[in-house]
């Protein structure tokens, strides 16, 4: 007879903390928070082992225990009778434990110490209802957590936003699409896309939509967020009842400060939503590589779906084939060879009375403007370059061929990403480089509009 | 056991859950609408639902074992405290008055962390029984390394 798991979905997202309750071998009772009970089957659930705790000593000596979850759609309690069967230290539900942990740590200062240690196995004996928590028949009182949006990785909306960042004609208009397609037809109005960066087990912001600010030329590091996160993982990281895990993860950051046990570092920002109550992250891979990674965020609790994982992993590896493949025609197709000599793309511009300085560390290999961070790395090269063209020869117009085949720009032979680091240049310009652009003339060719004086100045 | 500062957060209206086990050991457990700490600081009365399971109420009758859990939503601070029943009555209407300010404090608690506590009207958390009990232990439960340690 089934107990009818399957069917209590919402009670396994972490919007409502779950009780514990064990029994020691001398007879003691415990009742104990839980911040996530996970569905594994239709007759077993998994709960996270993260400290030798009083609950934990309880199972080792008496395997009966039972859990108390709350429906956050009708605030229904239910009552799990479990029998504990095995621990795990590997495999898919430890992993998918493991990652929503470790995102949750990272996000609050606590890796190593916030950290998934077992995924604890229970068969499932029964499922009663919990008479004082009686559920709302009628709805007539608000649901405890917003109405569960519709399914939303539809196989029409994946047609859709296919036919839409079909017509993009470059890497540039191809990650707009993406991004724009995701609002349009999924309705998600808070995504971003991180590349691959030119320093190992980094990447670099490179689209987003929906934030104050674009975070264009952002690092990520692997391990860091929930981007850092998919990146190391290389698969889709889901988490709802982000705000109900992060109060649980502060609470033992307080106490493990208190305990010397963590320093008082900041927590790493958060990139995006200040209070996001659920992200997806999707890696973009083609053939095992990681190109980057997509990251869609929401106000919603359970926002993102179990059941939708084949559908976003279907879209990572199409966005991902999409990404690459723009990559590699930007390379191959290029416009005219050589030099394209031309008045200064500024000429017209009224020219700013202020004089400003653009500083080259070179050791850095960071640009700063007027004293503040630009850009870095290959990108910060580039631009160093391209100014230096600019004030030396009078040039405005440059090639993708003509960066690919200095040397001086230290492009690797295989893979440069050139285009994608121009993308980045141009996006960062746009946001922080006042009157420096980068303006697009056709496949593989560009100028440098520059408004008002600029005082270059290279320095160790 | 229980001094005036932790009398006070335990009193503050907190998520509070009540553990008990059978003679097979068993456990059952249900949630509680509030908690009153005595004078003395060793013994509380726990306000439970009239509703909750009978397994409860038989465990208790039967070997009187309780944990009580409380933790503060917004927060996650927790704290336990085990011990034995001594005995119980129905709540008394002045300590159901007592019971509804405490666990009006708790919804409140719920909507700072944006969960409606209006959405928890339907629970059949009053009438209450009260059940007396003589705290052998006190223990923080706040998430983190040293969770479980003693406080008394």
């Amino acid at each position: 007879m089934s107990l009818g798991l399957e069917r209590m979905a919402s009670c396994f997202q972490g919007i409502i903390p779950a009780m514990f309750y064990t029994c020691s071998q001398d007879g003691t009772p415990n009742a104990a928070f839980l911040s996530h009970v996970d569905y594994v089957d239709a007759t077993h659930v998994a709960l996270s082992f993260q400290f030798f705790n009083k609950s934990r000593r309880n199972i080792a000596e008496n395997p009966h225990a039972v859990v108390h979850l709350t429906d956050p759609d009708n605030a229904q309690g239910w009552a799990l009778r479990l029998t504990y069967e095995r621990s795990e230290t590997s495999g898919p539900i430890f992993d998918r434990m493991f990652w929503r942990i470790e995102a949750i740590a990272s996000y609050t200062g606590l890796k190593g110490i916030f950290k998934l240690l077992a995924a604890d196995i229970y068969k499932v004996e029964s499922v009663e209802s919990v008479p004082e928590e009686d559920g709302q028949p009628d709805r007539q009182a608000p649901p405890l957590r917003a109405k569960p949006p519709d399914p939303v990785f539809t196989m029409k909306a994946l047609q859709d936003l296919s036919m839409q960042i079909n017509t993009a004609d470059s890497l540039e208009h191809l990650l707009d699409s993406i991004v724009v397609g995701l609002k349009r037809h999924f309705n998600f109005s808070h995504s971003m896309i991180a590349l691959a960066g030119e320093k190992p087990d980094t990447l670099v912001m490179i689209a987003s939509r929906g934030y104050e600010q674009s975070g264009a030329g952002a690092e990520v590091h692997f391990g860091e967020g929930i981007i850092g996160l998919v990146a190391e993982a290389k698969k889709p990281i889901r988490i709802s009842g982000l705000m109900r895990g992060m109060l649980h993860a502060y609470a033992a950051k307080r106490r493990a400060e208190e305990k010397g046990w963590c320093s008082d570092e900041r927590r790493v920002p958060l990139p995006g939503l200040e209070n996001p109550s659920s992200q997806l992250g999707v890696p973009l891979t083609v053939r095992g590589e990681l190109i980057g990674v997509l990251c869609i965020e929401s106000e919603t609790p359970y926002r993102f779906h179990e059941e939708d994982k084949t559908s976003i992993e279907l879209l990572g590896s199409y966005l991902a084939v999409a990404i690459q493949n723009m990559q590699l025609q930007d390379d191959e197709v290029e416009g005219s060879s050589g030099t394209v000599a031309g008045p200064p793309a500024s000429a017209t511009v009224e020219s700013r009375v202020t004089r400003r300085e653009l500083a080259y560390y070179r050791d850095e290999e960071v640009v700063m403007l007027d004293g503040e961070y630009l850009i870095r790395s290959l990108p910060a090269r580039i631009l160093w370059k391209l100014l230096q063209m600019r004030e030396r020869d009078g040039r405005s117009e440059f090639t993708n061929r003509e960066l690919r085949l200095d040397k001086s720009l230290n492009l690797p032979d295989f893979k440069d990403n050139l285009e994608t680091r121009l993308l980045l240049l141009r996006r960062r310009l746009e946001e922080k480089g006042g009157g420096i652009r980068l303006v697009p003339k056709g496949r593989g060719r560009f100028a440098l509009d520059v408004t008002g004086d600029l005082e270059l100045v290279e320095r160790d | 056991m229980i001094d005036e500062i932790l009398a006070e957060f335990l009193q503050s209206g907190l998520g509070i859950h009540f553990g008990t086990r059978n003679e097979q050991l068993e456990p059952a457990g249900c949630r509680a609408a509030a908690v009153k700490v005595e004078g003395d600081g060793r013994h509380v009365v726990v306000y439970l639902p009239k509703a909750a399971s009978p397994q409860v109420f038989g465990n208790l009758r039967t070997n009187g074992h309780a944990a009580v859990s409380m933790a503060r939503p917004t927060d996650d601070r927790a704290v336990q405290l085990k011990g034995l029943m001594l005995f119980s009555w129905d709540a008394k209407p002045e300590e159901e008055h007592l019971a509804r300010a405490q666990w009006n404090g708790f919804l409140g608690q719920l909507d700072a962390i944006g969960l409606p506590g209006a959405a928890t009207s339907s629970w059949k958390i009053f009438p209450c029984v009260a059940v007396r009990i003589k705290v052998t232990a006190v223990f923080n439960q706040t998430p983190g390394p040293d969770a479980g340690g003693a406080l008394s």
